[in-house]
């Protein structure tokens, strides 16, 4: 079982009618989850305060921040990323990104406290935010917040990003802290936003071994993204011994994403939900902290994550999406809606260059796992 | 760019009549490949860690040993590059002769260093990740106003453009890479197509949609 940590002002987040990164892609999912007859009980969480922000924050980027979502004009905002295409301002945007923050914060007490060892936030992931930047339409960095409380509780905490992008928020606020290991898998940096996660990015000082990341060319699928998984992600773990498991789990590494070239399969991130249980049972005392993330295809969010919900909650996964639901949603849908929770078997026509694509991978995989054999005991 | 933003300086230089065994212990304490040599207040040569090995080895027809002067194994006469000289300047020269350094003289005096490893910097820099960005690649027509007609089209958006680096493309046109900071490269893609570029990357999605 997972507690699930969700309140309805996580809407609020909402950089407009125009912006992919919509507050539906949420709705969808809840309606989703009740029209399946999942009993819902959301603990609805405190809002972060200016405090809580300042873990992680520059306190001159929150102050522009404020300004700026009190209608304050502030010139020079751009430099902060804000007043950007990816991230517009709107009035009220500090304390909606403050809700965010909360609920991760709270997932993080919840397990610090003992009272849970599975929390999944419905929300957030905005792992792009940075120490004085907002970027890829994050403001507040939920993931480093929450992953800063557990380091001060005296924890190690692994951070695992599974969206399409590199974690690079999560991995520069703690490139040089050796109390945390991150490890993102995600479309090459050469082609996608946000240009980083290359696999000379190691950490820097006592915390050098510690940044992980898999970077993964364009059309890569799911046979190459598992096989890089296993092959990184529980040596790596196993090696660092953490106390808790904080996972990003973007939808957006789907095939049918606009945003990027990666094309998994709602199997394969099925396999995924069930590895980051297992491997939190095995090498982080079963503690797991999830957040939402990117995802932006209206035909996919919703499944990828409701295969989430019902895989924390210990939940069978049905085949067939409610008709009701469907019918609901039909505007978001388009016109040949989805019948099934998972995609359909092939998925999508092959994709040339596999044989390339492969290679490409592999080598990329024997430089990574060469360069932290130095680190790994 | 130009030499003097990226040169180093102060120059740490090695008299010619220093022993090779003083210049190899420079060389291995401070991790030098190469040094100047100054006889007075003049730029008589330049002493690299090649040099070295060479005048020591035991090939060497004419070889060295340990006490024997720097003079005897340098590099001469130098070959030297200006402060306001541009880094393509330096690096052609480099590549012409195949040496690894240039001392920079201001008139007769020096004052700096540039190493093909600045080079490598410069070249990090120009086309490094500076910022969270999306690349954006277009094949521009080889005529006046398409780069302009490209940035105008970013501007209008106000998507902020990071760096941008042109070079020309076998069929004529005029590949441009830009970073962009902006996460949604496919929809202005998309956009740019319908506008009559021709995007290289990124591609649309490979199936119907």
């Amino acid at each position: 079982m997972a507690a699930l940590i969700h309140r309805a002002e996580y809407a609020q987040y909402d950089f407009g009618p125009e912006h992919p990164f919509t507050p539906a892609r949420l709705d969808m999912l809840l309606d989703l989850l009740r029209e399946l007859g999942v009993p819902l009980d959301l603990q609805a969480a405190p809002a972060a305060t200016r405090e809580d922000l300042l873990t992680v924050h520059d306190p001159a980027y929150v102050d522009v921040v404020e300004a700026l979502s009190w209608g304050e004009p502030k010139p020079g905002a751009d430099a902060f990323g804000l007043d950007t295409p990816d991230n517009p301002v709107f009035p009220g945007m500090d304390l909606a990104a403050r809700w965010l923050v909360g609920g991760a914060l709270q997932g993080a007490r919840l397990l610090m406290g003992g009272a849970e060892t599975r929390v999944l936030q419905l929300g957030g992931g905005l792992h792009h935010a940075q120490r004085s930047r907002a970027a890829g339409f994050c403001l507040y960095n939920d993931l480093a917040v929450a992953i800063r409380a557990l380091v001060d509780h005296g924890w190690h905490v692994a951070y695992l990003d599974l969206d399409l992008h590199h974690g690079d928020g999560v991995q520069s606020i703690f490139y040089e802290n050796d109390r945390v290991l991150t490890i993102s898998l995600h479309e090459s940096g050469h082609y996608l936003f946000p240009g980083t996660g290359h696999i000379h990015e190691l950490g820097s000082g006592y915390a050098r071994g510690l940044s992980v990341n898999v970077p993964l060319e364009p059309f890569t699928g799911p046979a190459d993204y598992l096989e890089a998984f296993e092959a990184v992600v529980p040596q790596a773990l196993a090696n660092f011994a953490p106390q808790v498991l904080v996972v990003q789990a973007g939808a957006d590494a789907h095939f049918d994403d606009p945003m990027g070239d990666l094309v998994l399969t709602t199997q394969a991130f099925e396999t995924l939900h069930r590895r980051i249980i297992e491997l939190a049972d095995q090498y982080a005392k079963g503690r797991l902290l999830v957040t939402l993330g990117g995802g932006y295809e209206a035909r996919v969010v919703a499944r990828v994550w409701a295969i989430l919900v019902l895989t924390l909650l210990d939940r069978p996964l049905p085949e067939a999406l409610p008709e009701a639901w469907v019918a609901r949603w039909l505007p978001l849908l388009g016109p040949h809606p989805p019948r099934f929770l998972q995609d359909p078997v092939p998925p999508h026509p092959p994709i040339p260059g596999e044989d390339l694509r492969h290679r490409h991978n592999q080598d990329n995989l024997a430089r990574l796992l060469d360069s932290l054999s130095r680190f790994w005991l | 760019m130009l030499v003097r933003e990226m040169m180093r300086s102060p120059v740490t230089t090695l008299s010619p009549e220093a022993t090779l065994k003083e210049a190899c212990a420079l060389f291995q304490a401070r991790d030098f490949r190469h040094l100047p040599v100054m006889e007075a207040d003049r730029l008589v040569g330049v002493l690299t860690d090649r040099d070295l090995r060479w005048v020591t080895s035991s090939l060497c027809p004419g070889r060295l040993g340990l006490e024997d002067p720097v003079r005897g194994a340098m590099s001469h006469p130098p070959i030297t590059i200006a402060p306001l000289d541009p880094v393509e300047d330096a690096a052609r020269i480099m590549r012409e002769h195949k040496i690894g350094c240039l001392p920079v003289m201001d008139g007769a005096r020096l004052v700096g260093i540039l190493t093909g490893m600045d080079i490598l910097d410069t070249l990090i820099r120009l086309t490094g990740i500076s910022l969270p960005s999306s690349r954006l690649e277009v094949a521009l027509a080889d005529r006046p106003g398409e780069l302009a007609r490209l940035t105008a089209f970013l501007a209008a958006r106000n998507v902020n453009i990071h760096s941008i680096l042109t070079y020309p493309d076998p069929d004529q046109a005029v590949r441009t890479v830009l970073r962009i900071g902006s996460s949604q490269a496919r929809t202005l893609a998309d956009e740019l197509t319908r506008d009559g570029f021709r995007v290289l990357w990124p591609q649309p999605k490979p199936w119907p949609h």
